[in-house]
């Protein structure tokens, strides 16, 4: 596993990785984390609880936790990783993760297969986004696997990453790769229980829990929560996180005199987020892009009814009945919202019943399963050459073509001098015993 | 034994690999170039119009800077122009705001007194200006004053306002109005004699301040007389170049040339490579009391 984010961040991706080690080492196999540094004190190699390695690799970061991508630092590092560790396979995970892209361009010098896992949505107009999706385009013409969080993000990945190529009957039609999949995150069900005693039906709580920023449509929930309140006045909102649009909020609650009915939390640690779900009954999600709402799962668990706005992945995790949706569209959020008051008034929704039913659904270890059934895909595929695979770079692009070919061909150089500097006898190598008996 | 319908769902394990593509859903909900309205050729020449106008004026200072230089013009000449454009120029600017709410004699005082207090600024300023780059040489002189007014032509705000909408000035096109008015200065610091300053400098406030006022209210204006006053423009320009310099005048030609009929047709036959993609992975915009609020 490879990827910029990981713990001691926490967030989506992060647990993600932890989560997919943890279970791919109850199954047998042998994993390790490289991720970047955090000085002072997260230096060097960490081992986490169910015997899985990190390695903090000493790069500094730039923005939100990511590393410059340089292309070559990184390399010596991997060599000496890879070789002593006996890897077989890399997943890298994150678009945004430099380290990530790094580990996929380098592995195929050893022989390494590589997995890519996306989890976030990007679009296609402004700056940004052209040139992260050209990096990710570059990084993904060689992968063996791709993986997606979501049918939506699978979509919005094989445009971003052009993952497609001709299929060899019909030269003219191009299809996407057969080596692209949808495998969902998952969720620990038994950290979302419900709580037993029923809830009192003379208030009902709304509770938000999110980052409150744009892209979490805030500007949404200060238009439609003073509407709420004054519509039904059993209606209490419990809001918890932190950021920019906090602010709005607080103006919102003071014009309209809703000290009492909104609470505003602050930042909320992940291991109280059960205690502060289990006090509401519906869960009100405003994002403007998700690609999987691991939230709205959490909340959905936990036993409450979820509205939410129709947006990315969302309106494929959960089944109909146990989620209102609303357009991103102050009328229509104010509508779902008043509809899930109605259910939950009348008592139509069984928070033990749902937790059941989501319980059902997802399942790390079923994610584990499906991961390394991909894993074992690539590793009795083929694996691309090396001409294959400056013919695939240089198909990028009048201008990035080139460019990403220059890069291969002198990290290639790069890897035959660390090869005659560092032979790789001189390396120490590392047996452990998971290895031994499984050798993947 | 037929399978299930494939489902847009992750909650259920649905018997196909999870590498399975439907044939039929997969970016269905692709959507390329929505709210997509091509240009046409003629809109796009008549709003190239107001671009032609300003280089021209800035061909037409440069002729006039250079014969004033050759003292080939007679300072006193360029002063009655000047004056006389400027009315011509406030007539028309009280035309076209005729149908805006009357804003009453005080402000046509006003305009009348700071034009006053700036007429003689500059006339007390003129042996200032005259000799503020004496210790600089012409070359270095000619190279800024391009580049100068390279920036007021890139940074120029080529959009109309309608009348009575008294919109904000950008900070471009202030930008650009002070790189013109500051080549100006320094051009005129070459020129021999007090009242060329005066007059070159006053003529350059009029071309480079008042102008584009006054270009941005004639979008109201009929096209035709749009296009008359663009091909007047660049005919004085020519016929004030055409004795300098040949070159510099098959030059004008060809920028007016490109400017007004090429780059029209190679934005309309560019447009054909316009792929605009659009799906439910975009951030959505929310509407809140019916607008849409955009990110800040």
């Amino acid at each position: 596993m490879v990827s910029d984010f990981f713990h001691p961040n926490v967030g989506g991706v992060e647990n993600h990785i932890f989560m997919l080690s943890a279970n791919l080492i109850r199954r047998g196999h042998k994993v390790i984390v490289i991720t970047h540094s955090h000085p002072p004190d997260r230096v060097g190699i960490r081992w986490l609880l169910p015997s899985l390695k990190v390695y903090h690799i000493p790069f500094p970061t730039i923005a939100s936790s990511a590393t410059l991508p340089n292309y070559f630092t990184f390399l010596p590092y991997f060599r000496t990783i890879i070789v002593r560790e006996h890897i077989n396979l890399v997943h890298a995970h994150a678009s945004l993760s430099s380290l990530g892209q790094e580990a996929i361009l380098h592995s195929h010098f050893f022989g390494v297969r590589t997995v890519f896992t996306d989890h976030s949505l990007f679009g296609f107009e402004d700056a940004a986004s052209i040139l992260t999706n050209k990096l990710l385009a570059a990084a993904l013409k060689n992968v063996d696997a791709v993986i997606c969080v979501s049918h939506t993000g699978r979509e919005n990945t094989v445009l971003r990453g052009q993952l497609f190529e001709t299929s060899e009957d019909n030269p003219s039609v191009s299809a996407v790769r057969p080596s692209v999949y949808t495998i969902p995150n998952a969720l620990v069900a038994e950290q979302f229980t419900p709580s037993p005693q029923p809830r009192p039906t003379d208030t009902i709580n709304i509770v938000v829990l999110s980052r409150l920023a744009y892209r979490k449509g805030i500007d949404l929930l200060v238009a439609t929560a003073p509407r709420v309140c004054a519509a039904f006045p059993n209606v209490k909102f419990i809001v918890g996180g932190d950021g920019p649009k906090l602010n709005d909020l607080l103006q919102v609650r003071e014009r309209h005199l809703l000290q009492e009915r909104i609470e505003l939390l602050g930042s909320v640690r992940h291991r109280d987020v059960r205690d502060i779900l289990t006090r509401g009954s519906i869960f009100l999600n405003t994002s403007l892009t998700e690609s999987f709402g691991i939230a709205i799962l959490e909340a959905a668990c936990t036993g409450l009814y979820v509205v939410s706005t129709r947006v990315g992945g969302v309106p494929e995790i959960l089944p109909e009945d146990m989620i209102s949706f609303a357009y991103p569209d102050e009328d229509d959020v104010f509508r779902a919202v008043s509809e899930a008051i109605q259910i939950i008034s009348e008592g139509k929704h069984d928070p033990q019943e749902a937790h059941e039913r989501v319980k059902g659904f997802y399942d790390w270890m079923q994610v584990a399963e499906r991961t390394e059934r991909v894993y074992q895909g690539v590793i009795q595929s083929e694996q691309i050459d090396f001409c294959t695979r400056i013919q695939r770079t240089m198909s990028l692009g009048p201008f990035a073509g080139p460019i990403y070919t220059v890069i291969l061909l002198v990290d290639c150089l790069f890897f035959m001098i660390l090869e005659w500097l560092m032979p790789r006898g001189d390396l120490d190598h590392r047996y452990s015993r998971s290895l031994l008996e499984n050798p993947l | 034994m037929s399978r299930p319908t494939w489902k847009r769902i992750l909650w259920q394990r649905q018997p196909y690999p999870d590498n399975y593509i439907p044939a039929d859903s997969f970016l269905a909900s692709l959507r390329r170039n929505p709210n997509f309205t091509p240009y046409t050729y003629w809109p796009l020449v008549l709003a190239c119009c107001p671009i032609t106008q300003h280089l021209g004026t800035i061909f037409i200072f440069v002729a006039v800077f250079v014969r004033l230089q050759q003292r080939s013009l007679d300072a006193r000449v360029l002063l009655w122009i000047s004056v006389a454009c400027f009315l011509a120029g406030y007539l028309v600017w009280e035309v076209l705001n005729y149908s805006a709410p009357p804003r009453g004699p005080s402000s046509r005082f006003k305009a009348l007194k700071s034009s006053l207090l700036f007429f003689l600024t500059l006339m007390g300023l003129a042996p200032v200006l005259r000799t503020l780059t004496a210790a600089t040489s012409s070359d270095s002189i000619w190279a800024l004053s391009a580049c100068q007014f390279l920036l007021n032509t890139l940074l120029a705000d080529y959009g109309c306002t309608n009348a009575g909408s008294q919109s904000q000035e950008r900070l471009t096109s202030v930008l650009s109005m002070n790189a013109a008015v500051s080549s100006s200065v320094v051009l005129a610091s070459r020129l021999p004699d007090d009242l060329s300053v005066f007059s070159l400098v006053l003529f350059a406030v009029h071309l480079f301040a008042l102008f584009p006022m006054l270009r941005h209210r004639f979008g109201v204006v009929p096209p035709i007389l749009q296009v008359t006053l663009t091909v007047s423009i660049s005919a004085l320009s020519f016929s004030l170049i055409m004795s300098l310099s040949p070159f510099v005048t098959a030059l004008t030609f060809g920028i007016y040339v490109t400017v007004n009929v090429v780059a029209p047709g190679v934005l309309v036959w560019a447009q054909r490579y316009k792929n605009e993609i659009r799906g439910p992975w975009d951030v959505a915009v929310p509407r809140v009391n019916g607008n849409e609020i955009q990110c800040n």
